[in-house]
């Protein structure tokens, strides 16, 4: 893939003078793709462009009208700032451990109930998951009011469980994985349980080491899917110390509102984003064959 | 969304060994955790919902305290007309993102699939990252983009002599410039959807219609689109979903304004029961986006058993 990314990799080149090298000829149909290829590239690209040299600027240079399209002086100090104005690194903490939790546990719990679903018969089974998938396609916001009255009611408002709790299953993930047990040989699982292992070793060690790839993705998909709530911790949550990230970043949007604080709260937009923009790029083959396997049915 | 439009063919059906009864327990024993969790905080919130729009109390109040209130809720809700353009504006919110995505997504989609280009690993890689990105964070990038004077989007209106169309600022331009970036965020996640759509088209149908003589574009009305149907309506679906439960913007950006211009269900819901308490009122709300949504999910139902 690196070799194949190169063109793309610098969209100001000239993606024409860097392909006639290696191609026979460069057809007009296919300059106008590669036009258009690089155009979307650049569409995509520019936002987080902005962002770094926003969070790169010195503030004198952040409030220039017309704005600037590159930092003409390099400034980290924005990032150095983000960590005192705001409890930044609690709150990053707090979103490690928020979604390494509900990704591990979601892991858990769809694949014991996936492989039961997969490879059990029972009557009411393919009404009991279809039930379950529906649940997939329920925006949060519908259940807020309920939600927020049981924890109340539980005393979980305002704590790390309570924020959490909601999260620990996933109708997406029971989804997912039976689609590949059912690949996994009927007759791999009956050799083993002949063996004696029970059904809980059956699955440990039979079938979870066969489910990597989709283990992968579905950890990714829960940790990316979770680090980036809003929503829920923003509604169940009073003390700061307890927010994760995306909460601290709202509030650091309104902390101080002027130009010159723009590269402060740029830089915890950056800070904020990376970790779930370098597991995309370190799984992003497994995940899009995840997003993919989940859409073609 | 029936069993039989999705359910993966040989899903099954015959096997030479039942396995029923075998080990009651370890199916119980392994469905409980996500049963008794989807069970408890998706399912019964759901039912409790429709509960709780037809009673009125504050947001912890106990359920067992709280006031019968018929469906004083559901008329105190469509009688204001703050609430009803929560609707409306959704309804618009929604419908323009479905207008921008499915065609943008699927010339994307065209483009990456395109054989022997380079570089479309790479792009796939670019136009998905958005996706991952917290919507938190893109919000806040793009209301620097939007920003009235220190932006970079009015830097290069002005350039080229267009007027500035004040974005955010403007009850006119708010909500279309809330659902570019919703589009921008989103199209990697539905270019991919689609290229999977793509990749399920056998080779041979598009060499048949080269040799009866259909064109690029013939071929492309003809076959691309029609045996893509499925994946279309998938899309259409998921971008619906996603797109009724906006909240993050408005939330971090618009508070609901310019003069109500953005103000949407999911905020509306929210404010009203976190701000101002009425849990009725809210829930009554949220029943209402239920519904709408079950009606929509019903006629994607219907459109997957309708196969050509």
């Amino acid at each position: 893939m690196t070799d194949l990314a190169r063109p793309a990799a610098h969209p100001a080149a000239d993606p024409t003078a860097r392909t006639t090298g290696r191609h026979r000829s460069l057809s007009p149909r296919r300059a106008v793709l590669y036009a258009c290829m690089v155009l979307v590239a650049i569409v995509m690209m520019f936002p987080l462009y902005w962002l770094v040299i926003s969070s790169l600027k010195r503030p004198e240079e952040s409030a220039r009208i017309p704005a600037t399209w590159w930092p003409h002086a390099l400034d980290f100090s924005a990032y150095v700032r983000v960590f005192e104005d705001v409890p930044f690194a609690r709150s990053f903490m707090n979103s490690v451990l928020f979604a390494g939790v509900c990704a591990t546990t979601v892991v858990v719990t769809s694949v014991l109930a996936a492989f039961v679903f997969a490879k059990y018969r029972f009557r009411g089974r393919n009404a009991l998951f279809w039930v379950l998938v529906l649940t997939m396609f329920l925006p949060p916001i519908v259940t807020i009011v309920p939600l927020y009255n049981m924890m109340s009611a539980l005393g979980l408002n305002d704590s790390y469980l309570g924020v959490m709790l909601p999260w620990f299953a996933n109708a997406f993930g029971i989804f997912l994985m039976r689609q590949f047990i059912a690949d996994v040989p009927d007759e791999l699982i009956d050799a083993a349980r002949i063996d004696g292992a029970g059904e809980l070793r059956v699955v440990t060690q039979i079938v979870a080491p066969l489910l990597k790839p989709p283990i992968v993705t579905l950890f990714v998909f829960a940790a990316v899917y979770y680090w980036n709530n809003f929503l829920w911790p923003l509604t169940i949550l009073q003390s700061t110390e307890k927010f994760p990230i995306t909460v601290t970043l709202a509030q650091l949007l309104s902390y101080n509102t002027t130009v010159q604080y723009q590269s402060v709260v740029m830089a915890g937009v950056l800070i904020a984003s990376l970790p779930t923009l370098i597991i995309f790029l370190i799984a992003q083959r497994v995940f899009v064959q995840g997003i993919s396997q989940s859409g073609v049915k | 969304m029936t069993a039989t439009a999705v359910l993966p063919k040989g899903g099954g059906a015959v096997r030479t060994r039942r396995r029923q009864g075998r080990h009651p327990g370890a199916a119980s024993a392994f469905l409980s955790p996500a049963v008794v969790l989807i069970g408890a905080f998706v399912l019964i919130p759901m039912v409790l919902t429709f509960w709780i729009s037809f009673h009125t109390g504050t947001m912890s109040t106990p359920l067992g305290e709280m006031q019968w209130a018929g469906w004083s809720n559901y008329t105190d809700v469509f009688r204001d007309p703050t609430h009803r353009q929560a609707f409306t504006n959704t309804a618009i919110y929604v419908g323009l993102s479905l207008l921008i995505t499915l065609p943008i997504s699927f010339l994307i989609a065209m483009l990456v699939y395109a054989p022997k280009l380079r570089g479309s690993a790479l792009l796939r890689v670019i136009l998905f990252s958005t996706y991952v990105i917290p919507t938190v964070a893109i919000v806040i990038i793009w209301s620097q983009l939007y920003s009235p004077q220190y932006g970079p989007l009015d830097v290069m209106l002005r350039t080229v002599g267009l007027p500035e169309p004040g974005w955010l600022s403007s009850p006119n331009s708010a909500l279309i410039s809330l659902v570019i970036f919703n589009v921008w965020q989103m199209i990697g996640y539905y270019v991919i959807l689609l290229v999977a759509g793509l990749t399920q088209i056998p080779q041979e149908v598009y060499e048949a219609a080269s040799i009866d003589g259909a064109g690029a574009v013939r071929r492309t009305t003809s076959i691309t689109i029609p045996l893509l149907r499925n994946t279309f309506v998938f899309v259409g679906l998921m971008t619906v979903i996603n797109s009724v439960q906006v909240f993050d913007p408005i939330y971090l950006l618009t508070q609901g304004g310019p003069i109500n211009s953005t103000l949407t269900i999911s905020f509306d819901i929210q404010r009203t029961a976190i701000q101002y308490g009425l849990a009725g009122q809210a829930s009554a709300m949220a029943a209402g986006m239920l519904v709408m949504i079950g009606i929509v999910g019903g006629l994607v139902a219907v459109a997957l058993r309708k196969r050509p």
